[in-house]
């Protein structure tokens, strides 16, 4: 076994075994605290630049399924887990969880005590972090000047639209990292779903004529992006229906005039309640979060808060007051975590079938 | 909205048998904690006589009888409760409620039934009912139909398809089930069954045999707020049931998608049944594709409900208390240890519980020791590590027999027997795993054989390897690091290496190879709770740190076997509370997931450890007690740890090797206490033999005070006091008479007070026995009071404590049982007139 380090940016190291990969990769260590689907977070382009360390304890205990992935391309820079299984359960015995992250250069270390890491990055919140053969000087000097991009969402989302035919109603998702799950959900309604790179315009989007919009999931900071997208958001929401979720819902914010700040410590996990503000429930989902809307920064003129996490007080669904459009912070899809809300796509596809039925007319 | 309640009735379990352990009893425990803050009154109905609950509450408010429709009808004419709360009664207190439910006894006295409403338990008591219940929010059922002729048969099975379980109805051989997977084996085992059916009925279902058990506890409140707290996968296949199974939490081998369409149905069926509080639903998951069937439904306390709250520290019989009371989950307040948020979040494990359940095959011989449909276990222990491995060994370490630290195996057994047991499990069903794998089965063709996954397999190699490691490499730090790594404890590499344990200690030592303790509470890191239950690990971060306060460690007894294990439990607890009422900080050790001594409430701190030399050892490097004690007969643990000078140990009750016998006959005894030289009578107690049998080996049932006591007692009091020598003799004892009826009583033994007497005792004087044994040994006890208290020849009443043997469940033949095999025992008590 080659023994390898995790190195943190506040100088903190780590040995332990390697798996996967053997690259040296740098980006930022967030923990998750899911406990099944391990594949879906591993492959989430949320994870892009992201060293991902799982509290459950041992993974790849089910090998890789063709219908879990969350991406076929997937872009974290590295997996950090106390053991892993290296089971292959395909057809063919082929894919296991080291020659899935061999495959796409992923560093793997394991036989390291994350529950650690978990309680020092509670305490130290976010940062940088290093997967590195020897753990000197030399390699904290290149995690230290390492400037991670943030142009993440340009890297991972589609440069050309395509299509997913079906015969229900016409859904422009728009690409900012999509995760499959919102593809599935979508599928399962039979919605003809066209998916356009990020950067598609108001006006490319409504040529489509869409029946409905999704804003996807992706990587990194809202406000990386450049303000053209916010100017599309405006745009058509007032002219369809419009779901947003993950970084389509902070853009949605941000769109609507809202603020967005970075958490201290991401949280990625499924444990938190999130409250239905209007029926007063709790209910639980995939959350995968490093920023936050603002609630003080609001416009109550424009936008209402739906959903927050009980735990940490964050935002976590809003809804326009004069259009069909609504967000959520976390993942409805449940790939990984609890499908409580998965509803939220029936939802959305009852109000642009009424929206179809009741007229033509754009608003 | 909450429900305002001044009087609630707690129907209690019963005395422990097959099917249910002391979880009942612990989860009633708990309960009373959290009610007592409602300010409520609590009538409590058991004749459990090993029941901890029943000690703390005022003995008028509880009912010593047993727990049945006609008794729980009587209390309420006389209580009037305006609750009952029935789910910590099991599966028979919910029948209760049912009964209660149906024959109006409820509404015409206007009481609530918490928990669950009254037409909601008709869904789940009811097959019928359920099945249609089910089906109405589409979640399959195994479907099964009753046929009277081959017709009707090929007419089910051409609507399910094969295979199917063709079963006789009302045959002379009850447990005859026929699996078939064509026509052919479909006629033949029609055509067996319709000849041995008496009423020309067949039943018909389809077979999920093989499938993939998997459990799943969730709690849901009032508003129908919804928590899965843990989902748990059996490693054997539907066949072998539940309770005889190897369970894992979490679960290992399912995908997100299956995991989360489980949660999903848990929740919509909690849903259905309006259950507020917990519920525990049993599935069968396919192998090949996402197909499952609900095969159970518990909105009551199972031993795995209680497993789910163990796995995850979630305070869950707390929590279910407040909820059954009509509390949403956002609006309870925990103790405040728990981080305020902890009610609502839902659990997540950052490291594996393993459970191996133990059977009483070594006790009980003369029954059919195959692993099938029906439950044979008697207790379990669990097994934590932060890898499976690790909890896969630690589970081992805890649930052998010999009180040695050795891996058992089974290498002895030969090539066809090996298959055969492959196929037809036994109990030794995890080493014939291993053993197989060791002669080269590959995991394939192991899991084909046994329906168990791939994944268990490969754990098992690892296993293997590591172990073949650490034998061929004796004494190298390597070693030690991969022996600890894959939870093989220092008393283990001891006995493997044949070193004395100080050796490995020093190397330890020597290469700072440190035990940690990791903490088990739900958030998997994301708060610091203080749970105070603690797992080892060799890791980097310890999270158990010494108390500064004076601390006692109590090394609990381990999984529950036949015997007076549920006795030595309630000794256990009873320890701890006299501890803590003498001002130590309380550590419990222990690994039976059902004890009530590992209920939060009960010490100060619990570590969930095999109770062997090695982890011993290390809890006490971490913890310095100031005293160590060490409840019942082990004499091979406390003669090793007796090794170690600087431990303050003491053995309660002291050793039974020191009981001096003339005869092992005996019909009554006296029993005192004894301290320094005065000699204080307690009581008298008659045995009650079956068949007037006075073998001490079989005597398992007693009465207090003895028969003719108005004539014969205070002879016999003043007889054994001047004949017990108080140089050897000091705490409880007894002292053996054999009469044969005619005032003659002819002294046969001297004997300390056993575990389930000092229970009886404690009963039945007011006097809590245990408390006064550990003050005696503490130096604390005040001899004034005891003198006060004692009132050894004045009876208001006869008190019997009468053992009860699960041989009708083992489907043995036997009906009288010696102490070796008693797995209960019930407590009555009659008024003298």
């Amino acid at each position: 076994m080659t023994e390898r380090y995790l190195i943190l940016e506040d100088g903190s190291a780590y040995a332990g075994k390697a798996f996967g990969s053997l690259a040296t990769t740098t980006g930022e260590i967030v923990a998750n605290s899911t406990m099944n689907g391990y594949q879906e977070i591993i492959s989430n382009q949320i994870y892009h630049n992201q060293i991902i360390v799982f509290t459950q304890s041992s993974i790849g205990n089910t090998g890789l399924d063709q219908n879990a992935y969350e991406s076929i391309l997937p872009s974290a820079k590295g997996v950090i887990v106390r053991e892993y299984e290296n089971l292959a359960t395909d057809h063919f015995k082929r894919i296991s969880l080291d020659r899935y992250l061999k495959q796409h250069k992923i560093p793997g270390i394991y036989d390291v005590d994350t529950r650690e890491i978990r309680h020092h990055l509670q305490k130290r919140g976010n940062m940088k972090a290093s997967i590195v053969d020897v753990a000197d000087d030399h390699a904290f000097d290149q995690l230290h000047a390492t400037v991670l991009t943030n142009q993440q969402v340009a890297q991972v989302a589609t440069p050309k639209p395509f299509p997913n035919p079906d015969e229900g109603a016409n859904v422009v998702v728009v690409d900012f990292g999509l995760k499959s799950g919102i593809l599935r959900e979508l599928s399962h309604r039979d919605c003809n779903v066209t998916v356009v790179p990020w950067n598609f315009s108001a006006a490319q989007i409504l040529d489509l004529d869409p029946d409905g919009i999704v804003l996807s999931t992706g990587p990194g900071s809202p406000e990386n992006l450049p303000t053209s997208v916010l100017d599309m958001i405006t745009e058509v929401q007032s002219q369809a229906p419009l779901f947003a979720i993950g970084l389509g819902h902070e853009l949605f914010a941000l769109a609507n005039g809202a603020k967005i700040s970075k958490l201290t410590v991401e949280h990625h996990g499924s444990n938190h309640p999130i409250r239905e503000i209007i029926t007063n429930e709790i209910f639980f989902s995939g959350q995968e979060q490093g920023y936050a809307v603002d609630p003080k920064s609001i416009d109550h003129a424009q936008l209402f808060i739906t959903h927050v996490d009980l735990v940490n007080g964050t935002v976590q669904g809003l809804r326009h007051r004069d259009y069909p459009a609504f967000s959520v912070q976390f993942s409805p899809d449940g790939a990984p975590g609890p499908k409580d809300s998965v509803g939220l796509f029936d939802d959305f596809v009852e109000i642009m079938a009424r929206r179809r039925d009741s007229n033509d007319d754009r608003y | 909205m909450t429900i305002d309640i001044k009087k609630v009735l707690l129907l209690g379990g019963g005395p422990t048998n097959i099917g249910h352990e002391n979880e009942l009893d612990a989860a009633a425990f708990e309960r009373l904690m959290a009610l007592k803050k409602t300010g409520a009154k609590i009538i409590y109905l058991d004749n459990n006589a090993f029941s901890v609950t029943t000690e703390e509450i005022q003995p008028a408010n509880v009912y010593v009888q047993e727990v049945n429709f006609q008794n729980v009808v009587n209390i309420i004419d006389k209580e009037n409760p305006d609750a009952i709360m029935a789910t910590t009664g099991g599966l028979n207190g919910m029948q209760i409620a049912w009964q209660l439910a149906e024959s109006g006894v409820l509404a015409s006295n206007n009481i609530s039934l918490l928990g669950i409403k009254p037409a909601d338990l008709r869904k789940v008591m009811d097959n019928q009912k359920l099945r249609d219940t089910l089906t109405e929010i589409n979640e399959k059922v195994i479907a099964s139909k009753i046929v009277a002729d081959d017709d009707e048969a090929m007419d089910f099975v051409r609507e399910v398809g094969f295979p199917v379980i063709v079963k006789p109805m009302s045959s002379s051989h009850d447990t005859s089930r026929f699996i078939c997977n064509n026509t052919d084996e479909l006629e033949d085992a029609l055509d067996v069954s319709f000849k041995r059916t008496y009423i020309k009925r067949c039943s018909i279902e389809q077979s999920i045999v093989g499938y993939k058990e998997i459990e799943m506890v969730g709690i849901r409140d009032a508003s129908g707020n919804k928590i899965l707290i843990s989902g748990m996968e059996d490693m054997d296949p539907i066949g072998i049931h539940s309770g005889d199974s190897i369970i894992f939490a979490p679960t290992q081998t399912l995908i997100n998608e299956e995991y989360q369409a489980l949660r999903s149905a848990t929740f919509r069926i909690m849903d259905a049944l309006n259950v507020t509080g917990t519920c525990h639903v049993q599935f069968a998951q396919s192998r090949t594709d996402s197909n499952y069937f609900v095969t159970k439904v518990s909105p009551f306390f199972t031993r795995n409900t209680i497993l789910a709250a163990k796995a995850t520290g979630y305070p869950l019989t707390y929590v279910s208390s407040f909820l059954e009371l009509g509390y949403n989950l956002t609006e309870i307040k925990l103790p405040s240890k728990y981080s305020k948020f902890l009610a609502f979040m839902e659990p997540t494990m950052d490291h594996v519980v393993v459970k191996i359940p133990l059977w009483p095959f070594r006790d009980i011989t003369d029954v059919d020791q195959h692993l099938n449909t029906l439950m044979k276990s008697v207790g379990s222990t669990i097994g934590i590590g932060r890898t499976v491995e690790e909890a896969i060994i630690k589970s081992m370490h805890s649930s052998q027999f010999s009180p040695r630290d050795i891996l058992p195996s089974v290498s002895t057994v030969d090539d066809d027997d090996v298959i055969n047991q492959l196929i037809h499990p036994l109990a030794s069903r995890i080493l014939i795993l291993m053993e197989a794998l060791h002669r080269g089965f590959s995991i394939d063709e192991l899991s084909e054989l046994t329906q168990i996954d791939r994944f268990y397999f490969y754990k098992l190699n690892q296993l293997l390897r590591a172990q073949d490691f650490v034998v061929n490499n004796p004494m190298s730090p390597q070693s030690i690091e991969i022996g600890h790594k894959y939870g093989f404890g220092d008393g283990m590499l001891a006995e493997l290496w044949k070193v004395n344990i100080s050796k490995i200690q020093q190397m330890n030592e020597n290469y700072h190879n440190h035990v940690t303790y990791k903490a088990i509470e739900p958030s998997a890191g994301e708060f610091l709770e203080s749970t105070n239950i603690f797992y080892s690990s060799y890791e980097l971060e310890n999270e158990s740190h010494p108390f500064t306060d004076k601390s006692a460690l109590v090394i609990g007894r381990g999984g529950n076997q036949l015997g007076p294990n549920s006795a030595a439990d309630y000794y256990t607890s009873q320890i701890l509370r006299a501890l803590h009422k003498s001002g130590y900080k309380t550590i419990i050790m222990n690994t039976n997931p059902n004890a009530v001594s590992l209920t939060p409430q009960l010490s100060d701190k619990q570590y969930i450890e095999p109770i062997q030399l090695g982890n011993i050892l290390n809890i006490v490097d971490i913890e310095k007690p100031d005293v160590v004690i060490l409840p019942g007969n082990r004499h091979y643990l406390s003669k090793q740890l007796k090794q170690f000078k600087n431990l303050n140990i003491i053995v309660l009750p002291p050793d039974q090797k020191v009981a001096t016998y003339n005869q092992k006959y005996a019909t009554t005894a006296v029993d005192l206490f004894i301290e320094g030289d005065e000699v204080l009578p307690v009581t008298t107690i008659s045995f009650v033999g079956k068949d007037q049998r006075t073998d001490l080996r079989f005597i398992n049932d007693y009465k207090e005070p003895m028969d003719n006591w108005q004539t014969d007692e205070a002879k016999l009091i003043a007889d054994a006091s001047t004949n017990v020598d108080t140089q050897e003799w000091q705490g409880l004892v007894q002292v053996l008479y054999n009469t044969t009826g005619n005032s003659e009583y002819e002294m046969t033994g001297i004997r300390p007070v056993r575990i389930t007497e000092t229970a009886f005792l404690t009963k039945t004087t007011g006097i809590n026995w245990v408390n006064v044994l550990v003050k005696k040994y503490l130096g604390k006890l005040d001899m004034d009071d005891l003198r006060e208290d004692l009132k050894p020849t004045e009876h208001k009443r006869s008190s019997i404590m009468t053992a009860h043997f699960p041989f009708k469940e083992l489907q043995s033949g036997r009906s009288e049982g010696t102490t070796k095999q008693e797995v209960g025992s019930s407590l009555s008590f009659k008024n003298f007139e």
